[in-house]
């Protein structure tokens, strides 16, 4: 007698493919899904850095130079949606797609045909969101939101249809991260490689998980809040309105409650991303991996009960503001866990500076900036003085761009050469990188001392007190915004060929997508990976 | 010959990862946890935050299901004596062919992708099976069966 007992993911849903403009239309396979995820983030992140150099472009000098107030106030919420909605979070999906099957030993997502429809909704959402520039100029509404991306009340109750489009792209993109967080949630509960227990899961799985969990618990506070907002315009509910009884503050928690997450929800990915380079190129296992995993938890926790601090200033009673000082400023400890580890890491490692190393590391100092500058936000008193002004605008993009979109750099160039097969050009890549890391700070370096000195934030004009260092911020944001074009020529250089990179790519990368040829192929794992 | 014994067994199962109890325990505490904020919340007077939580919890609870359902799915061939009996459980039906093992044929076809597809064929009847294998696995479990199916198992006797 002979009898066998074999154990392996289901995998018939597309056992072939279509080709063409089909194959993306109707793919179902994670690694299109991610590559169309990471191309829109891409072109929208172009697009959303063209809509800011115009606003600079209207900053480099006081008094209005080339735009009407109105517009300047659509391009600066229009950027804001475009570059945490439509790039960031697309970005983070992107990477979710591509390397979460590939690293849990998986052939697939899960769910692969709700992957598809989650991709698919976001190009709507963002004609949606930039429609109302196009409809303005044939004569039709006044533009697109001119609200920022906060939407407060009563000012988005009183909006122009461009706020109409606005909360209806935020619905979508909002179905849209729903989605995907419930395919990476069953996909990491459920299609992990025999063997990987969830302590013995790359800490990449690990972020998106709390990521998704983040997702899940706040998506429908937004939703629930623009549909509010959206019925007090057209439907004559005062849930906003002091006069008919609402209370606009109420918004403020509403946005807010899910606002603050949204930073978490951009950074863990992101988090658990940089683990990998920092092993791969400083040639040490992960320093504190269940420190991490713990301190990831501890923040998605927190980041849910301190969103008050956003607005400190509206007049909430004592111990209100005492709580969400004292809860914002101890995120600081699981986050100061984070640096512990990830310098650990590199402690007495046998280090190379790679671009993805060299994006690391500056995201590392970079990020630090953002996390310190906000623990001066979070003080009560020192925020009465800095609130609504640079100083604000200056720390978020630390926290964002810095934190957020060059930690994503950094995946880019470490997982680009498994994804194409191809080696990116690393001269390129470090001259992207130094031209990236020095124009952002030429950009925004000035802005902490103009918030300091008491510029206020989404003005047109200014007091002439402020030009100089305007005048620098613009300069830099141009370097900023043409040094991206580097990244994008180089990424389309290795699309298209270039030196074949190895399976393994790095000498010291560890994890199951580097046991996979370069670029994988279709269907990722015909065999079943066992962990041991 | 024929003889009641089993001389040959293969089941096949999809590898899932995390089982029915732990299922339920993970979408609870997403249930609580996002149920918790929107009571807070409607009792703020933010009503509409309700219905978007039970949706997505839906969904949620949606996509597990349709992974449990098929948690327990399977596919077996079984030999014994002249009988060739293929059983397969797709969500809660549960269905057997029996065939010949003289008659029976093992078809193995290469798909444009590069994997194999594997079908067992008797009397102008196909059955394919080998949905939860691997292609490798597909390929081991098709040239045991040849060697005791069919012709080439006759000419060994």
């Amino acid at each position: 007698m002979s009898t066998a007992t074999a154990t392996h993911h289901q995998d018939d849903h597309h056992a072939e493919h279509p080709t063409g403009i089909m194959r993306w239309l109707t793919t179902t396979n994670h690694k299109d899904i991610g590559t169309m995820y990471l191309t829109f983030s891409l072109i929208m992140f172009l697009l959303g850095g063209l809509l800011i150099l115009a606003v600079r472009a209207e900053l480099f000098q006081p008094g209005m130079q080339v735009m009407q107030p109105e517009f300047f106030n659509q391009l600066i919420g229009v950027h804001a949606l475009i570059m945490i909605f439509a790039a960031l979070m697309p970005a983070a999906t992107g990477f979710a797609n591509w390397m979460l099957p590939l690293q849990l030993g998986a052939p697939d997502m899960a769910l692969p045909r709700l992957n598809n429809w989650g991709f698919w909704l976001l190009p709507p959402a963002a004609i949606l969101l930039l429609a109302p520039f196009v409809l303005a100029l044939l004569g039709i509404g006044d533009g697109a939101v001119a609200t920022g991306w906060t939407f407060y009340a009563p000012l988005s109750v009183q909006g122009g249809i461009g706020t109409d489009f606005a909360i209806f792209s935020v619905h979508l993109l909002g179905i849209s991260s729903v989605m995907g967080s419930i395919n990476v949630l069953v996909t990491i509960f459920n299609m992990r490689a025999p063997g990987m227990t969830l302590m013995k899961m790359p800490i990449f799985a690990w972020g998106w998980m709390i990521t998704a969990f983040l997702l899940i618990a706040t998506i429908p506070v937004l939703a629930g809040g623009v549909t509010m907002l959206l019925t007090d315009r057209h439907f004559g509910t005062h849930f906003f309105d002091a006069a008919g009884g609402g209370d606009p503050i109420l918004f403020q928690h509403l946005f807010w409650f899910f606002g603050h997450p949204e930073v978490y929800i951009v950074l863990l990915p992101v988090w658990g991303l940089i683990p990998h380079i920092l092993t791969t190129f400083s040639r040490k296992p992960t320093y504190g991996y269940k420190a991490q995993v713990y301190s990831f938890w501890a923040i998605g926790i927190l980041s849910v009960v301190v969103w008050a601090h956003h607005f400190f200033t509206v007049g909430l009673p004592t111990p209100a503001l005492l709580y969400f000082m004292y809860s914002t400023m101890s995120i600081s400890l699981p986050l100061a866990v984070l640096f512990f580890c990830w310098i650990a890491t590199m402690w007495r490692g046998s280090m190379t500076f790679e671009t993805p190393m060299l994006f690391t590391v500056g995201w590392i100092i970079l990020f630090g900036i953002g996390g310190l500058t906000g623990l001066v936000l979070a003080d009560v008193a020192a925020d009465a003085q800095y609130h609504h002004s640079y100083f604000v605008v200056a720390h978020f993009h630390y926290t964002l761009f810095a934190g957020g979109i060059m930690g994503i750099m950094a995946g880019v160039y470490y997982w680009l050469p498994k994804m194409t097969g191809h080696m990116y050009n690393e001269k390129l890549g470090k001259l992207h990188f130094w031209l990236t890391t020095i124009a952002f700070n030429v950009t925004f370096i000035p802005q902490f001392f103009l918030g300091l000195a008491g510029m206020p934030r989404r003005i047109p004009d200014y007091a002439l007190q402020f030009s100089e260092f305007n005048m620098i911020s613009t300069v830099g944001a141009f370097v900023l915004g043409l040094s991206q074009l580097i990244f994008v020529y180089n990424v389309i250089r290795t699309v298209r060929g270039g030196e074949k990179a190895t399976d393994k790519v790095w000498e010291s990368s560890v994890g199951l997508e580097w046991t996979l040829p370069s670029p994988p192929p279709y269907h990722s794992f015909s065999e079943q990976p066992v962990i041991k | 010959m024929a003889t009641s014994i089993v001389d040959y067994k293969v089941v096949a199962r999809p590898n899932h990862s995390m089982s029915r109890k732990e299922t339920f325990r993970v979408i609870a505490v997403l249930a609580i946890f996002s149920l918790s904020i929107a009571t807070a919340f409607s009792l703020l007077g933010a009503w509409l935050v309700f219905p978007f939580a039970g949706l997505e919890l839906l969904a949620l609870a949606y996509a597990f299901h349709i992974v449990l359902c098929h948690a327990d799915d399977y596919e077996s061939i079984t030999i014994s004596g002249d009988r060739l009996a293929i059983e397969k459980q797709h969500y809660k039906s549960t269905s057997q062919v029996v065939l010949n093992r003289y008659w029976a044929q093992v078809v193995l076809k290469e798909t444009p992708g590069g994997e194999h597809r594997l079908w067992l064929r008797s009397h102008d009847k196909e059955f394919e099976v080998g949905r939860f294998m691997s292609d490798r696995q597909r390929l081991v479990v098709a040239s045991q069966l040849k060697m005791r199916t069919g012709a080439v198992y006759q000419g060994a006797i």
